[in-house]
């Protein structure tokens, strides 16, 4: 069985401009590794070379239970990054992207 | 230094709040499993401060740890009469309480276009200081290592003076320190408010680091791992807790190639630890036999 799963977050980068970060995962066949795919825009433009970092913290264990940093591989669409997550355990995670580069913020997605 | 041992070094940081929050009150004679819930209300409290209200971090840092100190001493008035396990219930209930307060808790405005603030069990989402300040990683790392080194200088100058003197006879023999004409519940009182800004200080900073919070974050295994903090690091001196704080995230970091089962493990070693070294391991023995050499 494939695993997907689907995340979506409207988040400001400035007052004048919205970082928008759109990201799709799928299972690689391995329990709990997911290839992601990350879509970055703002203002409607997609976001081409920040340098992506994505961590995953479980909410109910902060600072204890979570995944080593990994950083994202420009993909081929506009905008686009990929990144391979191992979760190692089933639970809620909150994914944090760490943006730097032209754009410099943190967005979290809960999934 | 890369981005990962920089995130590590600040986790150390914050969680040493939150432990030396506990010590503080372990060292008194109270075990508390609610210190979760006055790091949360650090954590919301700075967050509303400076992404709703636009207020400068100092004096959102600083209201939130009067906050935290007005929620622990609400907690304290009512159940400080209580002892041991009974306290520590009382905590913990307290601590659940607040927690499910947070999940409650919607007041969001509107700012530069976007809604802001707390949105029930949604979260807490844009606490963004850092970042638009353009805060690197390193740098907030010093902050939280300078407010840690402050925050432990003056626990050191504590624990030398008559204060740290009363503070640990109060926590050995309450009624002993009462004959001796120390007034205990005053005492742990202030105890008790310190240590509740002390754990919010920590949340502030965390909520800065994080962008982000949420009512599951200040939940009872934050608490048991503050408690583990002081317990595993010692109850001899402050650098206990510290110490207590760096082996549980290192041993953590390190373990990883166990996966999901390494906080399993990390249980284990905990639990032998305290059967071994039930104070800790620089506990008050260690530390006296130390200054005596």
């Amino acid at each position: 069985m494939r695993w997907l799963l689907s995340l979506c977050l409207l988040a400001p980068l400035a007052a004048s401009a919205q970082t928008r970060a759109d990201m799709q995962c799928k299972a690689v066949g391995k329990d709990l590794i997911y290839d992601c795919v990350v879509r970055l825009a703002r203002a409607g433009e997609p976001v081409n070379g920040a340098q992506l970092t994505v961590s995953a913290d479980m909410p109910s264990m902060p600072m204890a239970h979570n995944i080593k940093p990994v950083k994202a591989r420009p993909g081929k669409g506009p905008g686009e990054y990929l990144v391979r997550l191992d979760l190692e355990m089933q639970g809620e995670w909150a994914i944090k992207l760490r943006l730097a580069g032209p754009v410099r913020d943190q967005l979290v997605l809960h999934y | 230094m890369d981005e990962y041992a920089v995130g590590v070094l600040t986790n150390i940081g914050l969680v040493s709040f939150l432990a030396l929050s506990a010590y503080l009150l372990l060292i008194s004679g109270e075990l508390s499993f609610g210190q979760q819930a006055f790091f949360g209300v650090g954590a919301y409290g700075a967050g509303i401060g400076t992404a709703m209200l636009g207020w400068p971090l100092p004096v959102a840092v600083l209201a939130s740890m009067l906050l935290g100190a007005i929620a622990a001493l609400l907690v304290a008035l009512p159940t400080l009469r209580l002892r041991g396990l009974y306290f520590a219930m009382a905590t913990l209930a307290a601590a659940e309480m607040m927690r499910i307060a947070f999940e409650l808790l919607h007041w969001q405005i509107d700012v530069g276009g976007e809604r802001i603030g707390p949105d029930g069990a949604q979260g807490f989402r844009g606490i963004r200081w850092i970042f638009e300040r353009g805060v690197e990683p390193e740098t907030f790392l010093a902050m939280v290592w300078i407010l840690l080194a402050a925050v432990v200088g003056g626990f050191l100058w504590m624990e030398r003076s008559r204060l740290g003197t009363t503070l640990r006879a109060t926590g050995q023999d309450p009624e002993l320190a009462r004959s001796l004409g120390i007034n205990v519940e005053r005492l742990k009182l202030g105890v008790v408010g310190a240590s509740g800004a002390l754990a919010a200080l920590g949340g502030a900073l965390f909520a800065y680091h994080n962008s982000y919070i949420e009512p599951r974050n200040f939940d009872m295994m934050l608490g048991v791992h503050s408690l583990s903090y002081a317990l595993i690091g010692g109850l001899g001196t402050v650098l206990g807790p510290l110490l207590g704080a760096a082996l549980d995230i290192g041993v953590l970091e390190s373990s990883r190639f166990l996966q999901g089962y390494r906080m399993i493990v990390f249980g284990g070693l905990v639990a032998v630890l305290l059967i071994y070294r039930p104070r800790g391991l620089l506990d008050e023995r260690l530390v006296d036999a130390w200054r005596r050499r």
